[in-house]
């Protein structure tokens, strides 16, 4: 199974403390929102808990079967959907997939791609050919949702994935989202939504 | 399964190579730099003969300044982009070091094979022995896409970047370039040179290629 602890975390940039003495396990098979106002830490936990950003204060300590994971065997754990990840615009969607999954050691099919391709809510005809640069914010969301479905990660980091999505899109994500869960992987929603909040086994409020 | 270093570094330049074939700016802007300086060097001599050390020298300094423009390019892209944390992300480091090398050192090579046989011509420089003059400038554009990609992604985030990897770049390949004037003196019929001097750039290149691998994974890791 796996886990992420944060033991007496606290975040800070420079003076300004974001949040201070957060103790908290999260487990697989359940899904976690982190909550709280604009600025209260809630990308910054994503971070942390991803390790792609050090606690300057306390443990954040990522573990499968009681083994601690840590650089490259905790990156090949983690897949991560955030505003600031952005996608290669001079590629396809195609192209962006590939690159990214094939670093992941998944070797992408044509099965594979347009399964997927459906399933976040995206034709094959309109993606044919054209370099993300020209896609809308929404599309672009959905392909990241795409990378992510088929990262094969255990540990998915969610900041804001609705953001950007209609009605119908935001169903799909927490469909997802609950199937991940079931299938023993952490799934951390960094949200202000109440739909997300509610779609939760657990809440971090900040 | 995750790919091997091997594997990973030939996906990472596979995707280097093809976004910057479409994007093209990167090159446009190392060929024209080469271009420029090349034609101001050989109107300024307006046919005056050089002695070889000289022409070497000349060569040297206008690779040089003319890879500045290119080889820190590969994780400045990214970061202007926002592609950055995506291949933190993705990417194990030494995947993307070696990939980002190899794209590099195809970039110089590509500016070497454009440029030097412009300033041949230009000159009016004869070579008297070209294979020396050929491994000395693979062998040097080696050592430049090594610490070029190294020294890219420690300025990457600087406000200053362009500047600072200059600076930072004409120290750490120092015992690449002047051993590199030296064999060029030789090819083009001077004194200075030996086959040791080639010998000490390669071996210059596999310690930066050493030193940038251990140091990059403290770079690409925060844990």
């Amino acid at each position: 199974m796996i886990e992420i602890t944060f033991e007496d975390v606290c975040a800070a940039y420079g003076e300004h403390v974001i949040f201070s003495h957060l103790s908290k396990r999260v487990i697989g098979g359940h899904i976690t929102a982190v909550t709280g106002e604009n600025g209260s830490g809630k990308s910054t936990l994503l971070r942390l808990a991803g390790h792609l950003l050090h606690a300057q204060v306390g443990h954040v300590l990522v573990r499968v079967d009681g083994k601690e994971i840590r650089q490259s065997e905790l990156r090949s754990h983690i897949a991560m959907v955030t505003p600031e990840m952005k996608l290669y615009d001079q590629l396809t969607a195609r192209e962006n997939m590939d690159f990214l999954l094939r670093l992941r050691g998944v070797a992408l099919t044509d099965a594979m791609y347009k399964d997927c391709i459906r399933h976040v809510g995206l034709s094959e005809e309109e993606l044919e050919g054209k370099y993300i640069g020209t896609f809308s914010t929404g599309m672009r969301q959905r392909l990241k949702l795409a990378v992510l479905f088929l990262s094969g990660a255990d540990i998915w980091l969610l900041d804001e994935p609705g953001a950007n999505l209609d009605a119908a899109g935001r169903g799909m994500l927490l469909q997802a989202s609950r199937q991940a869960a079931d299938m023993g992987r952490i799934v951390l929603i960094a949200t202000n939504d109440n739909e997300e909040e509610a779609a939760a086994d657990d809440t971090i409020r900040l | 399964m995750i790919p091997s270093a091997f594997e990973g570094a030939r996906i990472v330049m596979c995707k280097e190579l093809r976004v910057s074939f479409r994007q093209q700016a990167g090159w446009c802007a190392m060929l024209m730099f080469a271009l420029t300086t090349l034609a101001c060097v050989s109107l300024s001599l307006s046919g005056g003969i050089l002695e070889p050390k000289l022409q070497a020298a000349l060569l040297w300094v206008i690779l040089f300044f003319s890879s500045m423009a290119g080889a820190d390019r590969g994780f400045a892209d990214e970061d202007m982009a926002g592609t950055l944390p995506t291949l933190r992300l993705y990417g194990a480091s030494q995947s993307v070091l070696w990939g980002k090398v190899g794209y590099t050192f195809c970039l110089l090579l590509i500016l070497a094979a454009f440029l030097v046989p412009l300033y041949l011509i230009f000159l009016d420089v004869m070579i008297l022995r070209p294979l020396w003059l050929l491994a000395a400038i693979i062998v040097g554009m080696a050592g430049l896409s090594i610490a070029g990609t190294l020294l890219g992604a420690l300025a990457t985030g600087a406000s200053v970047r362009g500047g600072i990897f200059t600076v930072l770049m004409l120290p750490v390949i120092l015992p690449v370039f002047l051993p590199g004037i030296a064999l060029t003196d030789m090819a083009f019929g001077g004194e200075g040179g030996s086959g040791s001097y080639l010998l000490g750039m390669i071996l210059y290149d596999l310690m930066l290629g050493v030193a940038a691998s251990l140091l990059f994974d403290y770079l690409w890791y925060d844990d």
